[in-house]
């Protein structure tokens, strides 16, 4: 007995068993094992202080102390899987990954996130050709540590719904399942009879090599309708000088800001992570923010100044009271939602932004105007009598088949079988984002690229390939034939492109300025500005991948049911 | 049959004659007359010289491989810093697959197991030269700026980043420092 007795000194007076505390359901994203709880209020202050959602709190005291959010309801927040991260305990876990692997099983795979336009750093974890879950990596010049729920969650959607052999259409209408061969050949033959009358439509998920590749494809072909799905105004300098169309001051400038001008956008659901970080200046640096658009809860309280577009023209000509605020901001930011400028006035409003803009003048590297975009890979590049389409990822519904000639043959290239390729006559199966080495530009027009976490399932290849590929059969070969020799042709186009991890800044905001005082654009004032995604239930489904996501639909269901609820 | 010079490399530090003397060890009869080794300078000056002819490696693996360099940033679920600041190479990934069998995870590619770290970029990039991998460098940025904090602010009256639960109250307050009724409110 030198060293004291074997058994535990506890004794249970009482006779009342262990503390346990029952799970709270929070939720489809976040699981509860509340035992676990240490009551360190990370989730709490993370709620309130971060998401800006005050839904969780303590109940009780001493031994009868609780986590939880009061009656039973959902974490109403676009960044709830953040508490998986912050749970020091594991008392929150991720729901659609618990016990689906082990840590030693996995591999990890550093990556970007491609479902909004900010670009955050993510690691994808991966057994056998799976992807198991994805969870942030920490850049703090993007998305700090955090990660969206979209960014985060939308991964199940990489299973299913997916092309994984291309298909022609037969004469009786249907999509039959082809080899590449017979795929290449059928739609290189249609290619060539079409000569010049060929275009392409590029999504948000395009990659930049592949849409250089397709570029490449047109121009020898003879033709130069090649255009993204999101639209932008083509008056004055239009997308040739990269500050009309970036968010200039960059995501970590936004921080810095004491007013900030927000024009037909609700960052919180377009880019959550740049909201947490003007959440963060409204909170630490006395931020003020105005809206010109709907009102939406950004979970932050703002000037609410309309939602005619005419207000932009009356700050300009400072007959709105809030053009005094405007004038004696220090480091006053501009942020047009990309959405916006897709309306028919779009060139006016952008004209009218960037003389506001110019007119505003803060110390020499501040830059007031920017755009935000809802898309990963929108920073980029009309129709005639088209005989051949080619669908690069276009899902968004933006093309008709009753809007083209009825003899068009539609190409759809992309990984989900959505709206675009349903309205295909050939399908070529190309890799998501997981599983490709691609080039994405994020909203401030830093480049970063995707690595290969898995292989494309089933015959699906990398996009930038299959392009290549056809062309040798059309019979206009591309001159590349690898990896770094398409990255040598990406570095002549634009050589930011190829600077990975590097924001390159945005220059000629007076000549920009110029060259849009000439638009004949005018102001709609009979529009008022709108944004698509006004609420959380509207934010899980934007895209093909989100849209073909379980986790995602069962959030918009709990969301919706949430709403219902008194609570 | 394994190669002396694989024994060497590893002993690449010492000088020249200790080499021989542990090659002469080598219980190998053929050692000598092996055809394959050609790159004897191999020996002489590691570092400079391509070494992939005879690390046993297939040509394939060594031509098509992409390696990338990069800091490992830290992981967001812990706040330790000790695991990190070092340089490190991996290969891209190839194919993996469910054993049929077993279930187990499958590979064909033994480079994807490799773990090396290094002090500096620079060190990462001299053993890829050596080894006559393709390589490409990710720079991340890492650091954090630093931030005073103070726990006074939390219970500021006139700040936003008075800690409060009540969310509607933090809006009056915000809404009256907008309108510049503050004053007012404070003596009240």
């Amino acid at each position: 007995m030198a060293f004291g007795s074997d058994r535990s000194r506890f004794t249970d007076i009482d006779f009342s068993g262990k503390r346990a505390v029952e799970d709270k359901d929070i939720g489809p994203l976040v699981k509860t094992i509340m035992t676990r709880c240490i009551h360190c209020t990370r989730c709490i202050r993370f709620a309130s202080e971060v998401a800006g959602v005050d839904d969780l709190g303590t109940t009780g005291r001493g031994n009868d102390m609780q986590v939880g959010t009061y009656v039973e309801k959902m974490f109403m927040s676009e960044l709830s899987g953040n508490i998986i991260d912050l749970c020091p305990v594991g008392a929150l876990t991720s729901k659609p990954y618990s016990f689906t692997a082990r840590p030693w099983e996995i591999r990890k795979i550093d990556s970007i996130d491609v479902l909004d336009a900010i670009g955050s750093n993510i690691i994808v974890s991966t057994r056998t050709g799976e992807v198991m879950r994805i969870v942030p990596r920490v850049n703090e010049e993007i998305n700090e540590e955090w990660l969206a729920d979209k960014s985060r969650f939308a991964y199940d959607g990489l299973k299913r719904q997916r092309l994984v052999t291309p298909m022609i259409r037969d004469c009786n209408g249907e999509l039959k399942p082809v080899d590449w061969e017979a795929a290449l050949l059928t739609v290189a033959k249609v290619v060539k009879g079409a000569g010049s009358s060929i275009g392409a439509i590029a999504g948000g998920l395009a990659d930049a090599e592949v849409l250089v590749a397709v570029k490449d494809l047109l121009n020898k072909l003879g033709s130069e309708a090649l255009c993204t799905e999101h639209t932008f105004p083509l008056d004055g300098s239009g997308t040739d000088l990269r500050s009309s169309y970036l968010l200039n001051n960059k995501i970590v400038g936004a921080e810095e800001a004491d007013l900030i001008l927000l024009v037909g956008t609700n960052p919180r659901f377009e880019a959550p992570l740049l909201n947490s970080r003007l959440r963060k200046a409204w909170v630490h640096n006395e931020l003020n923010v105005a809206v010109i658009g709907p009102k939406v809860d950004l979970r932050y309280p703002y000037e609410h100044l309309g939602d005619n577009p005419e207000i932009l023209q009356n700050i300009l000509c400072e007959e709105h009271v809030f053009s005094n605020k405007w004038k004696s901001a220090k480091k006053p930011l501009l942020i047009i939602g990309s959405d916006t400028l897709e309306r028919p006035d779009g060139a006016a409003i952008l004209a009218a932004a960037q003389s506001l803009a110019a007119k505003t003048c803060p110390e020499k590297s501040w830059k007031v105007l920017n755009i935000l975009h809802k898309i990963a890979s929108q920073t980029k590049f009309g129709e005639g009598n088209l005989k051949v389409l080619l669908l690069l990822g276009a899902d968004d519904c933006s093309i008709n088949k009753s809007d083209l000639p009825k003899d068009c043959f539609v190409i759809y290239q992309g990984h989900h079988g959505d709206y675009g390729a349903s309205i295909a006559d050939a399908i070529l199966p190309g890799a998501a984002y997981t599983e490709k080495q691609a080039t994405y530009v994020n909203t401030e027009g830093r480049a970063q690229e995707t690595l290969v976490a898995v292989s494309p399932p089933g015959r699906a290849r990398e996009d930038w390939k299959i392009i290549r590929a056809l062309s040798e059969i059309v019979g206009t070969k591309l001159p590349y034939d690898n990896l770094n020799e398409i990255r040598d042709r990406l570095d002549q186009v634009a050589p930011h492109l190829t600077k990975y991890g590097y924001a390159e800044e945005a220059n000629y905001f007076k000549q920009a300025e110029q060259l849009a005082k000439k638009t004949q654009a005018k102001l709609d004032s009979s529009a008022p500005i709108d944004v698509k995604i006004k609420e959380l239930q509207d934010y899980f489904m934007t895209d093909s991948i989100s849209r073909a996501s379980p986790t995602m639909a069962k959030c918009v269901q709990a969301v919706l049911k949430q709403k219902q609820s008194k609570y | 049959m394994a190669s002396p010079l694989l024994r060497t490399r590893a002993l690449s530090k010492l000088p020249l004659h200790i080499k021989w003397v542990c090659s002469n060890i080598s219980t190998s009869a053929v050692r000598h007359a092996d055809p394959s080794i050609k790159n004897d300078v191999a020996l002489l000056n590691p570092g400079e010289t391509d070494i992939s002819p005879v690390t046993g490696i297939p040509e394939d693996f060594v031509k098509e491989r992409r390696v990338r360099i990069y800091e490992p940033a830290k992981n967001c679920m812990q706040s330790g810093t000790n695991n990190i600041g070092h340089w490190q190479m991996e290969f891209d990934t190839k194919e993996r697959w469910e054993n049929p069998l077993m279930g187990w995870c499958s590979t064909g590619d033994p480079l994807s197991n490799m773990n090396v770290e290094f002090s500096t970029k620079e060190e990462a990039i001299e053993f890829c030269e050596k080894n006559g991998w393709q390589y490409y460098i990710h720079e991340s940025k890492l650091q954090k700026k630093f931030k005073p904090k103070s726990y006074g602010i939390n219970f500021a009256w006139n700040k936003r980043t008075r800690v409060s639960t009540n969310y509607i109250l933090e809006q009056y307050l915000a809404q009256y420092l907008r309108q510049g009724q503050v004053r007012f409110l404070a003596k009240n």
